[in-house]
């Protein structure tokens, strides 16, 4: 069975790998911005501010090396987006990869969408380790051969070479959205997938790239009557006319495709009324969703704001069937929190494959974990001081008053520069992939 | 009133955030802005409510008096991002008499409960340990002609009445008396569109202290924190001015009342 969370006897996280540079100067390009396993876990795609792609594979165990464990090496790097400079409205578009996501894998090819703010990729990853030899027309630095001096005919040997594996550009999805694209999410038919932006939802074929249908506007037609914002959006893991998007006022919609061609009414609308005691300046703003994601099984989805994790039941739209508190303790500091701008950090969650324990990302490199069968809760900090090879982590814990213990941190010394917003969890097994900054930090569990 | 220093301080910053984000990389994003501009909203409506405090002036007066002040702190304005931490706890504010924090004449087109805007700031202001305005047991229909209390009683506890000054620091230079001239209230007994003229004011002030920069944020693209690109020409002080007044007051009433 499939554990998630530390704490107690049955289960430890380990370090096993780190990426990145040690340097504390940290180049902004290097900044990771999303993080994503494929389906089979073998492989683990990471973004950057810089547009560029990293993805690593993890290596065969091998019985020559028990220990290693399926480590993740570099595969392929590529560059994705470039910096663009839309002339008309005098907008630089960013490079910074806001988004991967995978799809299912059909033959040897691997392919995955990368998008930034305005432009959507489709791209091909395939192997080569196969090269003809022996052409006729050109010899094998590739010069072409003097006609006249070929008296016989051959034919090309498929001779082995060195891996080789190339990225290429297979479709190029642009200039659907006004607004900056926040979410891009494949469809279980895996021939269509959904684009979101701040006020409008697109409907792709991923063979179709000169148009798409729109799904959902939300854009007043007068805008200083906006209210709302699109944040996230997500299909159903199993029924393809199915997805959810979540807004800035913290509610969730769940539409249905055979409804109506736009998308705009809801089918259900999820939405937890408000505690009135809690209000403030900033309950609008930490009630803004950053992330939303179905469950494996399709029947709950989870959703992240500034403070909380929430699972709903796709059945009961009133409020959450879970609650959890990521940082309670933030709540009090909300004030200064606006100040530099840290409130507006989007962090994501995610599942892990068995749907019993959810991981969410905090600041001062911490990250916590909550299993839902036990409800017991885990804060671990990736860093460089608890690195040594299959190191336990040490859960972390934050003193929110009265004396701190020994090993205890203070709120007040915490670094929210040092913020984890990406994680993902490998679909079958406990390795989990977590963002820092610009290193990404993987953990597995304890081998036995 | 520490509320009312927390409330004009958030303003300040958020004005600063609204202003930042022209000039960041990637365009104006449109969730941060809307949120910031949610907390504006928010925040200018805590701090006004206490300026109807029964006084009618005349909008002229008010406007005056508001230019005059504006010019003596123009060289005072730094941007609101590179504000310190707020002081914390300021003296003298715990004894800010309920009569003086009365923000209930205020008298608000979509009949907000004004009584319930006292409410945030101190939720906000825990981390400073905030003293809880007067609470909703207010008296909500508000004092017609009611005169300012004497504000003796809080030495310092007011900023100047000059609303959304950007990012002004002096927030205790203002003698009572001058702060009672400036006051622009207008008749309590609710008549509806006195406000919002106010507001016009002090947003072409707004406008004017950031010289052509909001005329940038408005028209520049479409994706404004709350206005269209194509909603006529881009570029005039003027025009944005009637777009930032026309923003601000859809959204007082898209507010759940505080």
């Amino acid at each position: 069975a499939m554990a998630g969370v530390g704490g107690g006897n049955d289960f430890q996280w380990c370090f096993s790998q780190v990426k990145g540079a040690i340097d504390e100067d940290v180049a902004e390009a290097d900044i990771i911005s999303t993080v994503e396993f494929n389906y089979s876990g073998d492989l683990l795609a990471t973004g950057d501010k810089g547009g560029r792609v990293v993805i690593f594979q993890r290596e065969q165990e091998s019985k020559n090396r028990p220990l290693s464990r399926g480590e993740y090496n570099v595969y392929s790097t590529f560059q994705s987006h470039e910096p663009e400079f839309d002339y008309l409205k005098s907008l630089e578009i960013e490079e910074k990869i806001n988004k991967i996501r995978w799809l299912p894998q059909q033959n040897a090819a691997h392919f995955l969408l990368s998008t930034n703010d305005k432009t959507i990729k489709l791209w091909k990853i395939s192997e080569r380790d196969k090269r003809a030899e022996g052409y006729n027309l050109k010899d094998e630095d590739g010069r072409l051969r003097d006609p006249f001096r070929i008296t016989s005919l051959r034919v090309p040997v498929l001779m082995p070479m060195d891996l080789m594996v190339e990225a290429s550009p297979r479709r190029i999805f642009a200039n659907a959205h006004t607004y900056h694209i926040n979410s891009i999410s494949v469809n279980s038919d895996h021939e269509t997938y959904l684009s979101a932006d701040d006020l409008r939802i697109n409907l792709w074929h991923l063979e179709i790239t000169d148009r798409s249908f729109n799904i959902v506007d939300i854009k007043p037609a007068n805008m200083e009557e906006l209210t709302e914002v699109i944040t996230a959006a997500e299909c159903h893991p199993h029924q393809c006319n199915v997805f959810v998007y979540s807004s800035s006022k913290g509610t969730i919609r769940l539409c249905d495709m055979r409804a109506a061609a736009l998308c705009d009414r809801h089918s259900k609308f999820f939405e937890e009324p408000e505690d009135p005691s809690s209000r403030s300046f900033f309950s609008e703003i930490i009630s803004s969703i950053s992330d939303v994601k179905f469950s494996h099984s399709g029947r709950y989805m989870m959703t992240r704001d500034y403070l909380s994790v929430k699972v709903w039941d796709l059945n009961m739209e009133n409020r959450p069937v879970e609650t959890y508190q990521v940082h309670e303790y933030l709540r009090s500091k909300l004030c200064s929190l606006y100040e530099n701008d840290c409130i507006f950090d989007k962090f994501e969650c995610c599942w892990n494959g068995s749907d019993s324990a959810i991981m969410t990302g905090s600041y001062n490199n911490f990250f916590r974990m909550f299993d839902r069968n036990t409800r017991r809760d885990i804060t671990l900090e990736a860093s460089r001081e608890n690195s040594k090879p299959r190191a336990i982590l040490k859960p972390r814990k934050v003193c929110t008053g009265g004396k701190r213990k020994k090993d205890e941190i203070s709120v007040d010394s915490l670094d929210f520069n040092k913020k984890i917003l990406h994680t993902a969890w490998h679909p079958k097994e406990n390795v989990i992939a977590v963002a820092a900054t610009n290193n990404l930090y993987i953990f597995q569990d304890k081998i036995n | 009133m520490e509320y009312k220093v927390e409330a004009h301080r958030i303003m300040s910053i958020s004005l600063g955030k609204i202003y930042n984000s022209r000039v960041q990389r990637g365009g104006i994003k449109l969730h941060k802005n809307l949120l910031v501009s949610l907390v504006l909203r928010s925040a200018r409506q805590v701090y006004l409510s206490d300026y109807y405090g029964g006084v009618c002036f005349s909008a002229q007066q008010v406007e005056s008096k508001e230019w005059e002040l504006m010019d003596a702190e123009q060289n005072k304005l730094r941007p609101a991002a590179e504000e310190g931490p707020a002081p914390q706890k300021d003296a003298g504010l715990g004894d800010a008499t309920p009569v003086a924090d009365e923000p209930t004449s205020q008298p608000q087109a979509d009949g907000e409960s004004p009584a319930g805007a006292q409410q945030p700031p101190a939720e906000a202001d825990a981390e400073t340990g905030g003293t809880s305005p007067a609470g909703p047991a207010e008296d909500q229909t508000g004092g017609g002609g009611r005169a300012l209390p004497d504000e003796a009683g809080t030495p310092g506890a007011h900023s100047c009445p000059t609303r959304k000054r950007g990012a002004e620091k002096s927030h205790h230079a203002c003698s009572p008396q001058k702060r009672t001239k400036v006051t622009p209230t207008p008749d309590s007994s609710g008549a509806a569109e006195e406000p919002e003229e106010m507001e016009t004011g002090n947003v072409s002030n707004l406008i004017t202290i950031f010289g052509s920069s909001f005329s940038g944020l408005l028209s520049k693209d479409d994706t404004p924190p709350a206005s269209e690109g194509e909603d006529g020409d881009s570029g005039s002080g003027q025009i944005c001015c009637d777009q930032m007044l026309k923003n601000l007051n859809p959204w007082t009433t898209a507010i759940v009342a505080f």
